[in-house]
């Protein structure tokens, strides 16, 4: 199988497995905020993921978000996070999904995001394009004012004082556009925006693991995306992606996001 | 005074077909193509050649045409009809210039619910469903392409369409809405179905054209199989008479076989995720079938044909990928949209393995 039919493969095995224990979460425990936690289903499915990515590709590096690097980073790995959304998971909110990319450097090539809740698979490959489930996706050019929009913030624990300047860039978004939502699924936003549910979709600091596959996604489908890994060790990327008008209305407003 | 009409869509039906009907003496064609390498070709040569086969050999018409257009340079309101043969994803885009005229809109395309939903985002009523009852290549064989490059071979058919465009005349039979129902159920079910399930059995084997596979014992019995399910299928649900309907599937049997035509597998098997829709030829067929008792055997060896269809060149290329990675129960469930529940979705995976076991002795 191709890396892009592993992954699909991996992410629809360990999203099927999250699906299963819906609404019979026995453990989470708190990592660095109130809202980064871990259940024991996340766990689950990532050993879903990594068993079925290892079995076709015994020696490959991955990272993980519950397991960290598998072994040296040597420029090409898989990026898994194997539930994304977990506090809506926990509280049987249906918004979550299985985020899997492949990274060669500092890029994903290939990117797969599976909701099994609504049973949405995502999907794209460097130069091939992006689909949902089998129809190609294409990004229409909304304006900012038309569309709905997203922002995913950054852990609490990483920088407090960014989190004022997080707060108000929500809130002009939210002014200037049909509203800005805090989802909680970076991934889940970006391919809402490769669907064209959303027009702009915002991130700061967020995990690799949880973005990889959504950039990709979004710019396969034809978003305009820029993202930046700001913090190579703590794997923090931040990014803007949006259709080309809301993109530069929010580049008028804000100025550079990063 | 020649009437004039405007052909969106130079392929298979609109070049090959469509001049047929609407002879040089009494109608002046003018075409729009979207395909730049075709529509340049059009413009140097002004004409082209088609054939129909007629009882065993062919017939030619060298067709005149006035101008070939890209899509948008055209003015449709200067036309007394308009015919389109462009797909049906395609003819979406053809909204904006069916808002602007007033004259009959007739659609050659292979969706009945087509006329309603655009008279819904046009606000017009002057658009009618055609059924041209014909397989029509969009080539030609290799010594009439060397005439002319822009041969193209069909057969002599029939064309149905609904008599509110009867202004249009040609030769064309303009039937009631009800009759129309019965020739597209039977065009649907027992020309369609089989048709598409020839081509993937043909493309599986590595063949081009549709006849060669044909040739083969094994897949003629499938798609026969395919057929007479279907045959049982619309007898029952559209009351349609059994002589008929015999009638039609012996013509349709003959037509797939028909060594003339050259009808390009390619073009037969494109697009199969729209032909796997819940309402269309594959699943639709086969979920139509089990609702009158009668069980879809050859007709899920079709879908099977269709789920392995593997070309690159295809807008549905990534079906392969979907097939390679997903287990079937996924794959029917995400892809397909069939529920566990259904039918159709446990008789698909009970047979799953023994059709794969089938298609592989075929393939060999």
């Amino acid at each position: 199988m191709t890396k892009l039919e592993v992954a699909i493969k991996a992410a629809v095995s360990s999203g099927n497995l999250l699906l299963n224990h819906y609404g019979a979460v026995k453990e989470v425990s708190g990592k660095e905020s109130l809202r980064d936690v871990v259940s024991n289903v996340d766990k689950l499915s990532e050993i879903k993921a990594i068993s079925i990515i290892e079995g076709s590709y015994p020696d490959c590096v991955i990272l993980s978000e519950e397991s960290g690097l598998n072994a040296p980073d040597s420029g090409e790995k898989w990026v898994i996070d194997a539930l994304d959304g977990t506090v809506n998971y926990i509280h049987n909110f249906p918004f979550y999904c299985v985020s899997i990319s492949y990274w060669i450097d500092d890029k994903p090539v290939i990117g797969v995001v599976y909701n099994p809740h609504s049973n949405e698979l995502y999907y794209a490959e460097k130069g091939v394009g992006a689909f949902l489930n089998q129809v190609r996706l294409s990004v229409k050019n909304c304006k900012l004012e038309n569309g709905l929009t997203a922002m995913a913030f950054s852990g609490k624990a990483y920088n407090p004082k960014m989190r004022t300047t997080e707060f108000k860039i929500f809130g002009r978004v939210n002014d200037l556009s049909q509203g800005c939502l805090r989802t909680g699924s970076a991934a889940m936003n970006l391919c809402y925006l490769a669907d064209g549910r959303f027009s702009l979709v915002l991130g700061k600091a967020n995990k690799a693991w949880d973005v990889g596959a959504g950039l990709l996604i979004a710019e396969e489908a034809g978003a305009i995306v820029d993202f930046k890994v700001i913090d190579k060790d703590k794997y923090l990327v931040s990014y803007v992606a949006g259709t080309y008008a809301s993109k530069e209305a929010i580049e008028a407003e804000l100025g550079t996001f990063f | 005074m020649k009437k004039k009409i405007l052909i969106y869509g130079a392929g298979a039906i609109g070049r090959g077909y469509v001049p047929w009907i609407f002879p040089s003496d009494s109608y002046e064609l003018t075409f729009v193509e979207s395909d730049k390498f075709l529509r340049e070709a059009l413009q140097v040569q002004k004409k082209f050649t088609t054939y129909i086969t007629r009882d065993g050999k062919y017939e030619k018409l060298v067709c005149s045409f006035q101008e070939c257009f890209d899509l948008g340079e055209e003015s449709p309101e200067l036309y007394d009809g308009i015919i389109t043969a462009v797909g049906p994803r395609q003819v979406y885009s053809l909204i904006e210039t069916f808002s602007k005229v007033d004259c009959p809109i007739i659609l050659f395309e292979n969706d009945s619910r087509l006329p309603s939903k655009l008279k819904t985002l046009t606000g017009k009523d002057n658009i009618y469903f055609g059924i041209p009852d014909v397989i029509t290549s969009n080539t030609a064989p290799v010594n009439m392409l060397k005439i002319d490059p822009l041969s193209i071979v069909t057969e002599d058919g029939v064309s149905f369409v609904e008599d509110g465009a009867s202004l249009l005349g040609g030769n064309i039979s303009y039937v009631s809405k009800e009759e129309m129902k019965k020739q597209w159920a039977a065009k649907l079910y027992i020309h369609n179905t089989p048709h598409c399930i020839a081509a993937y059995l043909g493309a599986m084997c590595g063949y081009q054209y549709l006849h060669e596979g044909m040739n083969r014992r094994l897949i003629y019995d499938i798609v026969e199989g395919a057929m007479k399910e279907m045959s049982q299928t619309v007898v029952k649900l559209f009351d349609l008479d059994q002589e008929f309907v015999d009638w039609y599937s012996a013509k349709e049997l003959a037509r797939f076989s028909n060594t003339l035509l050259c009808d390009p597998i390619l073009r037969v098997a494109r697009e199969p995720f729209r032909k796997l829709g819940l309402q269309d030829r594959l699943v639709g067929a086969s979920q139509l079938s089990l609702s009158t008792g009668v069980i879809p055997e050859k007709l899920i060896l079709g879908i099977m044909t269709a789920f392995m269809y593997d070309e690159s060149s295809d807008d549905d290329f990534n079906i392969r990928i979907l097939i390679n990675s997903l287990d079937p129960k996924d794959f029917l469930k995400i892809i397909i949209g069939l529920k566990s529940h259904e039918a159709l979705y446990k008789l698909i995976i009970k047979k799953w393995d023994n059709s794969i076991e089938i298609l592989g002795e075929i393939k060999k």
